[in-house]
């Protein structure tokens, strides 16, 4: 199973779930086809009465018409339940997806630009929803129209079923042929629109260096460059996919030629080609039936080509490397990680421990951490200092569980932190980014980050804590105001982030560098808060440099 | 950029490819009137096989009848790929045209409105999609619908007028129907739009946040919510999208009515008991043209559909497209002495935050700026580079800043608390299109030693925002982006606030060197550095003290007694 294509495995899981969808769809494929090829059959009868010199009854004028209209209304079934069936599977696309996402290593993260990671989501399913939609299957179907007309056809003149015959392989070398370069137009452009995309926020965000340095003309360059790139390869594209419909038709109409020609001699020619002027009249429909779908299939490549490259890279997402099963897994029965509260205190427990530790990110040479040790007892505030670059943030992330050492262990109260269950973390532990991050919602959100377990008294009691319940307070709608970027000031923004790391009343307290970003106005701010947040917590906070008053509250520093 | 066009007039972006539109027109015209060429041929073709097998033609007069039919058709193809070809080059060129305006636009966009375009930006960017699209499929269709459809016309007239408009009762109902049913697909349409946008937002969302909702164990309930989503979405599309294409079969059925009329009346014309004299050949043209104006006029009714979703998505990017003026800056600066003279700042609606502030400054200067929490300085460094309006006077030498806010003053260099790196090189981030060597700027920053352990150097590209380094390096790249770029008036908001005191300290001294042709505010809490400084701004209580450190140290109690707390501890922290 591992080689074959993650997509193709979860289209054939739907076709199993919905097998009654599947098979109606069939059949009305099939009915929608035998309906459209009826109609130039009564043509044939129409001239081949009028060439007899008779006249035309009513009911062949209505049956004409029956046809047309049932076909039609075939049509239009087919088209919304190939879209009803498109639409299941790509939400089933990108369920997997974000399950996925549950699994991929924190360096992933990292690594990768979070507009690429979502253009495989927005972008690249969507190309697949085309190739359900007016790709595939409609494919698939024109191809059994085509197969029916080339019977049809073989029974009315046998010379032009074998010109159709000797013509379809060559159109369908030349189609694969452009099948192959445009895919590889498709790719580049799709990259290029990654690019483009990711260009927009960056600006906004780096506005004032933009403009204070006075080089809005060099960024409009940078995005008209990645523009241009993507419509280099998007032109490429368009010249197969301008110049394939032009070759089917005038093969169509060169077939249709040579058999006039042909069925207008005498001898054995007109024996071979021979046909009635009605067989005539319903033949040029069928050609013309027939490099129609061709045609489609023609338009149908661009959105299958661009269906490839998304699955191609919907693929590599969801092979990506994921966390090792043994740290996600391995789940611990319950009462391990049960919170021993009340005894806590007076063991004075080790909160954490990382023994003979060795560490390195997979992409850089040279280890971060090599045999390193290091004992917190619960309760205890350490803070980390050390020069830039020393792996002081590396080393709060590895105690968060967020990456996997090379050797040795990292352990908080005795247990692995990569495998605390997710429902349990906040209770053992609460990180403090850098920077606050906001995420859609009330400013109670921020706190809870939507989680349904974290009450409102526990929300309010947080806020509290850090300060800011009387500010929340006088917003509009208190803690049910929606957050904005403007409503709070830098400061109270990581206030919040603290109140939403001690919602949940963890035990261990992880500030990653949190008054880097700040100016001194607010840092006072933010360390009173701290003070009255980190009682009763053990507390690990990286500086890189100790800031006024701030090392009163830690016990201990560790140089790294 | 000419930003002087009418960049938001949808007239503009036609009017600028008109050549590409002139190939459009030609061959979109010689196109499809010679798809009329077609159904003639055919209709002759079969006319004169009929009059062969009954004796009254040699074959020789088919066989040069088929030669022209294929040769015409050729030509005609031939039009079609130019005309196709050219078309998507005329939706390629407005797309990139009006996208880069609306980057222009955003670039110069007055400080306070910024916020309000940021959110809605991606939303815009996705409406200038549709609306070229909409372009795209207008161009195409007034040639591949419009002319065609009145070839088509004209030739039925030609045979039969009576019954022309007998026949032409039918397509007119289909019309009448799908303008009806034009709301509902429209209102669908716009559900399913609204929904996927808030499905990119949440993906956006899902995947920005992920560590934060990993470590805080929300991703099992983040999922959830993104499911929520996932299932609104595909309800509305499939809504949305069985309204939009299931429609086109039945208006072409109602058409196809027209096609009983022609056999019954058509078959009397060849009896020799209808309107007009017609042989196999006029009936056979007569019918298939029908049929393929019948087609056609289906597809006008998605015409009117696309033209639709285009212009709702037109009025909604219209005022982002205005044409800005660009202002600007004839300041020369032939002194350059710095002189901020009574300035007064408020911010809206509040008590002065402090008035009066006077002070100068010299090339060559440093000039230190502190105060107690809320004092300003900040906002101090702001007002220089023209970002927040003020009363009172700044100037450089003989330019006058503008105290209007919303300009950026161009003899200024500034650094703030982000340091705002783009997802380029090392290089693209300090050079930002002002190409020389960057070697320098690096080293005055001690940078350098860690910039060439990258595997690619000054070629790392660094992710988005600076992702890929840490804390410290960024800010060490965004000063040394300041320091390249060079400036009259250098205002440094907290440059040290990431690194350790060494480092500090070596930089300090690096800055002192570079900035010897500059005045350099250096915007700070701590104080350390001060007494190297040239002068000192003391702010509080909306006021400032000037003067040099160990003045201040006399004079001002409350600058002295900060200055020895912070002493005595740098103090204890090297014991």
């Amino acid at each position: 199973m591992k080689n074959k294509s993650s997509v193709i495995r979860i289209i054939g899981e739907m076709i199993g779930k919905n097998p009654g969808l599947c098979f109606l769809l069939l059949f009305v494929i099939g009915v929608s086809i035998c309906f459209s090829l009826l109609p130039p059959l009564v043509l044939e009868r129409i001239v081949d009465t009028l060439t007899a010199g008779e006249e035309i009854a009513l009911s062949i004028a209505v049956a004409y018409f029956v046809m047309v209209a049932f076909s039609g209304l075939l049509d239009a079934a087919k088209e919304s339940m190939i879209t009803a069936f498109g639409q299941k599977t790509t939400h089933r696309i990108r369920s997997v997806m974000s399950e996925k996402l549950k699994r991929l290593p924190s360096s992933y993260y990292v690594e990768r630009e979070q507009g690429v990671t979502s253009s495989r989501f927005v972008n690249d399913v969507n190309t697949v929803e085309n190739l359900f939609t007016s790709g595939i299957i409609s494919m698939a179907a024109d191809l059994c129209k085509l197969i029916s007309i080339l019977c049809i056809v073989f029974s009315k003149s046998l010379g032009l079923g074998l010109l159709l015959i000797l013509a379809t392989p060559l159109l369908f070398l030349m189609t694969r042929q452009f099948q192959k370069r445009m895919l590889k137009a498709q790719m580049e452009n799709r990259e290029a629109v990654g690019r483009t995309n990711q260009q927009i926020p960056e600006t906004l965000k780096n506005m004032r260096t933009i403009r204070v340095l006075g080089q809005e003309t060099y960024m409009l360059h940078r995005y008209g460059d990645t523009i241009e790139q993507s419509y280099r390869a998007q032109e490429r594209s368009n010249f197969y996919d301008a110049v394939y419909s032009p070759i089917v038709v005038s093969v169509s109409s060169l077939l249709i030629g040579i058999v006039m020609a042909a069925s207008a001699q005498s001898g054995t020619v007109q024996v071979f080609f021979g046909m009635t002027a009605g067989t005539a009249a319903a033949v040029i429909a069928y050609v013309s039936n027939f490099f129609g779908p061709l045609e489609s299939i023609g338009m149908e490549i661009q959105n299958i080509q661009s269906a490839v490259a998304g699955v191609q890279r919907i693929n590599e997402f969801l092979r990506e490397t994921e966390i090792k099963k043994s740290s996600m897994e391995t789940k611990p029965e319950e009462s391990e990680y049960a919170l021993e509260t009340g005894c806590c205190l007076k063991d004075n427990r080790t909160a954490v421990r990382i023994s003979h530790m060795y560490f390195r990110y997979h992409n850089q040479d040279g280890d971060i951490f090599r045999d390193f040790n290091l004992t917190v007892s619960e309760g205890e505030s350490i803070i980390l200092a050390g020069r830039t670059g020393a792996g002081k943030t590396t080393l709060v992330k590895l105690v968060a569980g967020l990456y996997h050492p090379q050797q040795g262990e990292v352990q908080i109260f005795g247990k692995n932190p990569e495998s605390i269950p997710e429902e349990d973390k906040r209770k053992w532990f609460g990180y403090v980014e850098q920077q606050f991050r906001m995420i859609p919602g009330t400013v109670g959100d921020q706190v809870s980050l939507l989680d349904p377990r974290i009450r409102e008294g526990q929300i309010r009691y947080a806020l509290k804590l850090v300060g800011l319940g009387e500010i929340v307070e006088s917003l509009p709608q208190g803690i049910h105001t929606p957050c904005t970027e403007g409503l709070l000031s830098q400061g109270q923004f990581q206030l919040l982030s603290i109140a939403r790391a001690i919602a949940a009343d963890p035990k261990i307290l992880l500030l990653d560098e949190i008054t880097a970003n700040l100016d001194s106005e607010t840092e006072a701010m933010v360390l009173s808060a701290l003070r009255s947040a980190s009682q009763n917590r053990t507390v690990i906070s990286v500086s890189h440099r100790l800031y006024d008053g701030e090392r009163d509250h830690f016990a201990r520093m560790v140089c790294l | 950029m000419n930003n002087q066009e009418s960049t938001d007039r949808i007239g503009y972006y036609f009017r600028k490819e008109k050549w590409i539109l002139f190939i459009v027109a030609i061959t979109g015209v010689l196109y499809n009137v010679g798809m009329a060429a077609g159904p003639w041929f055919e209709g002759h073709m079969v006319q004169y096989l009929c009059d062969i097998l009954g004796g009254s033609r040699k074959a020789l007069e088919m066989a040069v009848l088929a030669m022209a039919y294929v040769l015409t058709i050729f030509f005609v193809q031939y039009m079609r790929y130019l005309k196709r070809l050219y078309v998507r080059k005329f939706a390629n060129h407005i797309s990139k045209s009006m996208k880069m305006t609306l980057y222009w636009n955003l670039l110069h966009r007055k400080t306070t409105e910024q916020e309000a375009a940021g959110s809605m930006m991606t939303k815009i960017i996705s409406d200038a999609d549709a609306c070229v699209e909409g372009m795209r499929k207008f161009t195409t269709e007034v040639f591949d619908t419009g002319v065609v459809m009145v070839s088509y016309l004209a030739m039925l007239l030609f045979y039969d007028w009576k019954l022309t408009l007998l026949s032409m009762l039918f397509p007119p109902i289909a019309y009448f129907l799908a303008e009806r049913l034009k709301t509902v697909v429209i209102k669908n349409v716009a559900l399913s739009r609204e929904s996927s946008a808030r499905l990119h937002e949440a993906t956006l969302e899902r995947v920005t946040n992920a560590l934060t909702y990993r470590v805080y164990g929300q991703e099992t309930n983040r999922n959830f919510a993104y499911e929520e989503s996932l299932t609104d979405y595909e309800k509305k599309a499939v809504r949305a999208n069985i309204w939009e294409n299931a429609m086109p079969p039945i208006y072409q059925a109602i058409s196809m009515l027209g096609a009983v009329v022609i056999i019954w009346f058509g078959g009397k014309n060849v009896f020799g008991t209808g309107w007009s004299v017609w042989n196999i050949a006029s009936f056979t043209t007569f019918f298939s043209c029908y049929q393929k104006l019948a087609v056609k006029s289906s597809k006008a009714a998605k015409l009117f559909n696309a033209v639709q979703k285009a212009n709702v998505s037109w009025r909604r990017i219209k005022p982002y497209l205005a044409p800005v003026k660009e202002e600007s800056d004839s300041g020369t600066y032939s002194g350059t002495d710095l002189l901020v003279q009574n300035v007064t700042f408020a911010y809206p609606g509040q008590d002065p935050l402090f008035s009066e502030v006077s002070f100068s400054a010299k090339t060559g200067e440093i000039i230190g700026i502190t105060g107690k929490i809320a004092c300003g300085k900040s906002t101090l460094g702001k007002l220089l580079i023209g970002e927040l309006p003020y009363e009172g006077r700044i100037s450089l030498g003989d330019y006058s800043f503008s105290h209007q806010g919303n300009r950026y003053e161009a003899g200024v260099a500034y650094l703030g608390h982000q340091p705002e790196l783009f997802s380029g090189t090392i290089e693209e981030n300090i050079c930002m299109g002002v190409p020389g060597d960057i070697d320098p700027v690096l080293r005055a920053v001690c940078i350098d030693q860690e910039v060439s352990g990258f595997p690619d150097g000054i070629h790392t590209v660094i992710g988005n925002g600076g992702i890929r380094l840490s804390g410290g390096q960024q800010a060490r790249i965004a000063l040394a982006r300041a320091l390249y770029h060079r400036r009259p008036v250098m205002i440094l908001d907290d440059p040290f606030s990431a690194v350790d005191i060494e480092t500090e300290k070596q930089i300090f001294s690096n800055i002192r060197i570079w900035t010897k042709d500059s005045i350099v505010l250096l915007i700070s809490h701590r104080l350390s550095l001060f007494p190297k400084m040239d002068q000192v701004l003391w702010m509080e209580n909306g006021r400032v003290y000037a003067g040099c450190h160990e003045e201040l140290m006399e004079t001002n109690p409350n600058y002295r007694v900060l200055y020895e707390i912070q002493r005595k501890e740098a103090k204890d922290h090297e014991e």
